[in-house]
């Protein structure tokens, strides 16, 4: 049903099986990658021939994105066109090794460090890991908690990537420096939501989006701090809790919390109807001025979405039951290809699941595929089948080594869904979401089919209606609209939380404790967190073994999306949409490029790498040793 | 990569752009910030590179949840007195690619022409004792250091660390990665991470002789980097004494004290109650707190802007600030030892003063008129109860000992009489019964309580 590439085959009660009849099922033959432009005589005698404007420009470090992240290119400034791109993630940390060992207990507090941007998110989704090892889960209220802690996260997250991070790309020095004739024509432009968010002319608009003196700007800082103080209040800290526990939180919650908390969320309704008619006036003042706006950071509408925000009358943890609390949160899981649904299954989300390290510096650890039928877990808990790429059977040694456009050169994966790159997103989480059918009961959410309406209480704004429409070309303006209108998706699933909260606390009993008691059991258990962050798909996928944690795996957004090459020829995210990526700036001769349509394309994902690059390793145990003996050898090493 | 040749044998490459990643235009000031500034101290202008390591970029986010001062305070030169700070920073500088790395290399030449601070966040992995064509596993920028070479690898963040600490005015390290190491360096370290100060070494001391300053924490409070920052800075421009620091290098005034001696539920611990499920409301020692042994503050100065702080908000501490983090406080989330010793004592302690704590505590709830009345006048059911025989001795006990040596007022009160309108909607014959039961806790007639 939901898969094109996967040997997967559905019965006619829709139950997945393993294609019969083939031998090694998910082998695959290696496609390489091209030869990289400079080493290719014959490509590179041509484009010496072609133009005198071809150039490398390598972006190292791609600022104003969250961590260590550095992006190769090759263009040719004349026909203004990219050739060439490689994305790479530069840094590796190895926490799954020091997860592996240790008592399942600190898996939350470890791997919450994964990241220090979504660090909330890493330590809800591993105690989901845990709960689902341990057999438990929390009371309503607790899944309620862990719904404000993860909704007051976004309101901060999303600002921060619009007015620090990508803002500044669209301000009025970038624009002036950039694109001056654009500036010009700002300055004579009107701009659509002037009753919102006040600016006359879009040139204004543009004054305020300037790092650090643009009023923009600095109260993009202040709504980033405004929501973490409503998260602290729950969490503690940020952005790594130390409240988030296996079976809830350990938070107290009295009327003041919820009352501190209500009144930092309800001020996003205006915030986010502002943020939302700036976001639109950029896009649209941008495509007007040129259409081709249109295709900058464009790529297939290809999109995964574990979903988040856990029904607290719903979600018991298990995956037996995944796809049906899956499909009861306020973000539901998904897959888009090409623009369309084609599942809404958790199972069917994390059973599409693989990793490829041809092109990352890591070991293949299956042995090229020779070990295909013997890998640890054929199939998930519920009998789908899964590859031996799957992160519950992955088993990678990292191999540093010098960095070849043609071999490997990132520290990290190349995740596929049904072996497509996918990206995600807070775009991925509002657009599945608004192709849901059935989706739950929510007073201020409506998905149509076509768009998601979110019917917001009135705050100082006007109540205008509030639609996100599914755009007809996806690209960079588009992904950074939708990340406005999360502002208030978010803010209307904290609300509805809030409300939930208040009738619990009201109620007290059962319902309204923190957590359920656990114990870390002693036996074999897996478990798996599937709960997005900010940025889009995170998984924890776990393995216990007499009370100690056997393999641990974080897959993350910017892993799926920073990806290099697969091993079918295929581009990551980031690589294929700078692609298709043309260069619009203004520049009389190659020297005065400066790559402003290649940085918003990558900026538009909000690039978090912190999380991105890590080590997911078996019970194998990986010594200095092995890692200097890998690296400092083609091969005829002892090991 | 071999370079590629023409049919004349020349070699082949291709061309790079002079300013990659410089939207912002060659002519502005680099990096973020510069503004204001005072032109009458030692210090003028001073730059701040923040170099991000073995990180989760933990640190730089709660730097931009700092209030106190805030970031945009430092760089925007709202603080009368203090030089004009440039921030040069992977997430938040304007320029990317080369435009970014340029003021770097210029400090490491010694050409940037003004001071410099160092940041480092995150722990400092073992690339320097791999050979240089094996890779890193953590690198910033590209192409070396050396202007005449041509690699194009990526340039190991552990080069940069070194190549600027002998120019650099002071050496920061914040969060518990670079201060300690932290969790990339904890058991099962297979980057060979460690400390800042491990990496440079004890005899380090920068251009103005100060040794590398610590502000740990995982993440750290905002407040605690950027006043530190600021407390430097006024040093430096001969505004206030140099700031106290350590044995470790922490500041002292920040983490002199255990995290405990502020904690709100530090109260229970004296009275000997405790939480034993998560989402109790008392002192968490026995569900895994090791605030009485680690130094911090965040109980007392909250996670951002004075709100939250971990066990403020019910998280039990695991001593995230301090050099054993993490190895020394695992597993998380189980008592640790020690408390069984404490925690032991103050029950037995702590439940004898709770206990005469509650006597007192029901008295001071009377007013001196319902004492006199014999009743308490509430509809809500809960404040009524009348005093026993207990209450009475130790009423008469507390006053001795309360009133000795001063004015007694409990026999004050005793003589004064009731007022006469008391209980006035009764007295005019108002009738409540149609009031509306939303409560489900009826107001109840006096005859009823």
């Amino acid at each position: 049903m939901c898969f094109k590439n996967l040997p997967i085959e559905f019965d006619s009660q829709g139950n997945a099986t393993l294609k019969q009849g083939v031998a090694n099922p998910y082998t695959y033959t290696e496609t390489p990658a091209p030869t990289p432009i400079e080493d290719d005589p014959e490509r590179m005698r041509e484009l010496f021939a072609r133009n005198g404007a071809i150039r490398r420009v390598d972006f190292d470090p791609v600022t104003r994105v969250a961590g260590a992240l550095a992006f190769h290119t090759v263009v040719d400034l004349d026909s203004r066109e990219v050739l060439e791109t490689a994305s790479m993630a530069t840094l590796f940390r190895g926490y799954e090794v020091i997860l592996q060992g240790r008592d399942p207990r600190d898996a939350i507090n470890i791997s919450s460090r994964a990241c220090g941007v979504c660090g909330g998110v890493h330590a809800t989704t591993s105690a989901l890991a845990c709960e689902m090892a341990f057999g438990i889960s929390p009371p309503p209220m607790g899944v309620v908690a862990r719904n404000l802690l993860l909704s007051t996260e976004y309101l901060y997250d999303h600002p921060i990537h619009l007015s620090l991070l990508a803002g500044p790309d669209f301000s009025e020095e970038a624009v002036r420096e950039t694109n001056p004739e654009i500036w010009t024509r700002a300055e004579n432009t009107r701009t659509q939501g002037r009753e919102v968010h006040g600016y006359e002319f879009m040139s204004e608009l543009m004054t305020d989006l300037t790092p650090l003196t643009g009023k923009l700007y600095l109260e993009g800082l202040y709504y980033t701090r405004l929501a973490r103080e409503a998260y602290v209040l729950i969490g503690g800290k940020y952005p790594h809790p130390h409240t988030v526990v296996p079976g809830g939180v350990s938070t107290t919650i009295d009327p003041s919390d919820l009352n501190e908390i209500m009144l930092r969320v309800v001020k996003y309704f205006d915030y986010g109807r502002k943020t939302v008619a700036i976001w639109n006036d950029i896009a649209e003042f941008f495509y007007d001025v040129n259409p081709k706006y249109k295709d900058i950071g464009t790529r297939p509408k290809n999109m995964v979405e574990p979903g988040q925000w856990d029904d607290p009358f719903a979600y018991d943890a298990s995956y037996e039951n995944c796809d049906d609390w899956g499909r009861r949160r306020w973000a539901t899981p998904g897959v888009l290809v090409d623009g369309e649904l084609v599942t809404t299954s958790l199972q069917m989300v994390n059973a599409g699941v693989e990793e490829f390290v041809e092109h990352a510096f890591y070991e293949e650890w299956t042995g090229n595929g020779s070990g295909n039928e013997y890998y640890k877990f054929p199939t998930d808990p519920a009998g789908n089948p899964l590859s031996p790429y799957h992160p519950w059977n992955k088993e990678t040694i990292p191999k540093p080594t010098a960095t070849s456009w043609k071999e490997k050169y990132s520290w990290s994966t190349a995740p596929r869904w049904d072996r497509m790159a996918m990206e995600t997103g807070a775009y991925s989480r509002i657009w599945t979401a608004a192709m849901t059918p059935n989706y739950r009961q929510s007073n201020y959410i409506e998905p149509t089919g076509h768009s998601l309406k979110i019917h917001l209480p009135k705050a100082s704004l006007p109540n205008t209606e509030i639609e996100w429409k599914i755009p007809e070309v996806w690209g960079a303006f588009e992904r950074n609209r939708a990340r406005a209108y999360c502002i208030l998706y978010t803010a209307a699933i904290a609300y509805d939380n809030l409300l939930l909260a208040y009738d619990l606390l009201r109620k007290g009993g059962p319902d309204a404790k923190m957590s359920t008691p656990f114990k870390v059991p002693k036996d074999h258990r897996i478990g798996v967190g599937l709960w997005s962050a900010g940025r889009g798909y995170l998984t924890h996928h776990m393995e216990i073994d007499k009370g100690v944690i056997k393999n641990y795996q974080i897959l993350t957004p910017s892993t799926w999306m920073a990806s290099p090459k697969d091993p079918f020829g295929n581009p990551g995210p980031y690589e294929e949409a700078v692609m298709a990526t043309p260069l619009l700036e203004n520049y009389e001769k190659p020297e005065d490029f400066k790559g402003i349509d290649v940085l918003r394309a990558i900026r538009s994902f909000d690039p978090c790498m912190p999380c991105t690059t890590h080590i997911h390793s078996d019970d194998r145990t990986i010594t200095r040793e092995i890692i200097s003996c890998a690296c400092g050898a083609t091969g005829d090493h002892e090991h | 990569m071999a370079p590629v040749r023409d049919a004349r044998g020349n070699e082949m490459r291709l061309q790079t752009v002079p300013h990659g990643g410089g939207v912002f235009g060659a002519n502005r000031q680099p990096g973020l910030g510069g503004h204001g500034g005072s032109p009458n101290g030692p210090l003028n202008e001073v730059h701040v590179f923040w170099i991000a390591g073995m990180s989760c970029d933990g640190c730089t986010i709660a730097a931009s949840g700092a209030t106190n001062p805030s970031v945009e305070d430092l760089l925007l030169g709202r603080i009368p007195n203090l030089p004009k700070v440039i921030l040069h920073h992977p997430v938040l500088s304007p320029g990317a690619g080369t435009e970014f790395i340029r003021p770097f290399k210029q400090a490491v030449n010694g050409e940037l022409g003004a001071p410099y601070v160092v940041v480092l966040e995150g722990s400092v992995p073992d690339d320097q004792a791999f050979p240089s064509d094996i890779g890193y596993f953590s690198a910033m920028g590209a192409g070396g250091f050396d202007p005449e070479s041509e690699t194009d690898q990526p340039n190991r963040v552990t080069d940069w660390l070194w190549k600027l600490a002998p120019g650099a005015a002071a050496y920061v390290a914040i969060g518990t990665c670079a201060t300690w190491g932290g969790i990339p360096a904890a058991a099962g370290n297979i980057t060979g991470s460690m400390s800042l100060t491990d990496y440079l070494g004890q005899d380090y001391r920068s251009a103005l002789g100060v040794p590398v300053v610590n502000v740990p924490g995982c993440a750290p409070v905002g407040d605690n980097f950027t006043e530190t920052v600021a407390a430097v800075l006024m040093f430096l421009q001969n505004l206030a004494p140099v700031p106290k620091f350590d044995e470790l290098g922490r500041p002292a005034w920040l983490f002199g004290e255990t995290v405990h001696r502020h904690c709100p539920k530090a109260g229970y611990y004296e009275e000997g109650v405790f939480a034993e499920e998560f989402g109790d409301n008392e002192c968490l020692v026995e569900i895994g707190c090791w605030g009485p042994v680690v130094q911090c503050n965040i109980t007392e100065r909250g996670a951002i802007n004075h709100m939250g702080g971990c066990m403020v908000a019910g998280g039990p501490c695991i001593g995230c600030t301090m050099p054993g983090f993490p190895d020394k406080y695992s597993p998380f989330l189980k008592a640790p030892p020690g408390s069984s010793i404490s925690g032991g004592i103050s029950k037995v302690t702590g439940g004898g003063i709770r206990r005469l704590r509650r006597l007192s505590m029901k008295k001071g709830n009377r007013t001196g008129v319902w004492d006199n009345a014999h009743e308490v006048p509430s509809g809500w059911g809960r404040a009524h109860g009348d005093k026993g025989p207990v209450d009475k001795a130790n009423g008469f006990f507390y006053e001795k000992l309360q009133y000795r040596g001063s004015v007694n007022h409990a026999k004050r009160n005793k003589r004064q009489p009731l007022p006469q309108s008391r209980d006035i909607l009764r007295q005019k014959g108002v009738d409540l019964t149609a009031s509306v039961d939303v409560l489900g806790e009826r107001v109840k007639t006096r005859e009823e309580l």
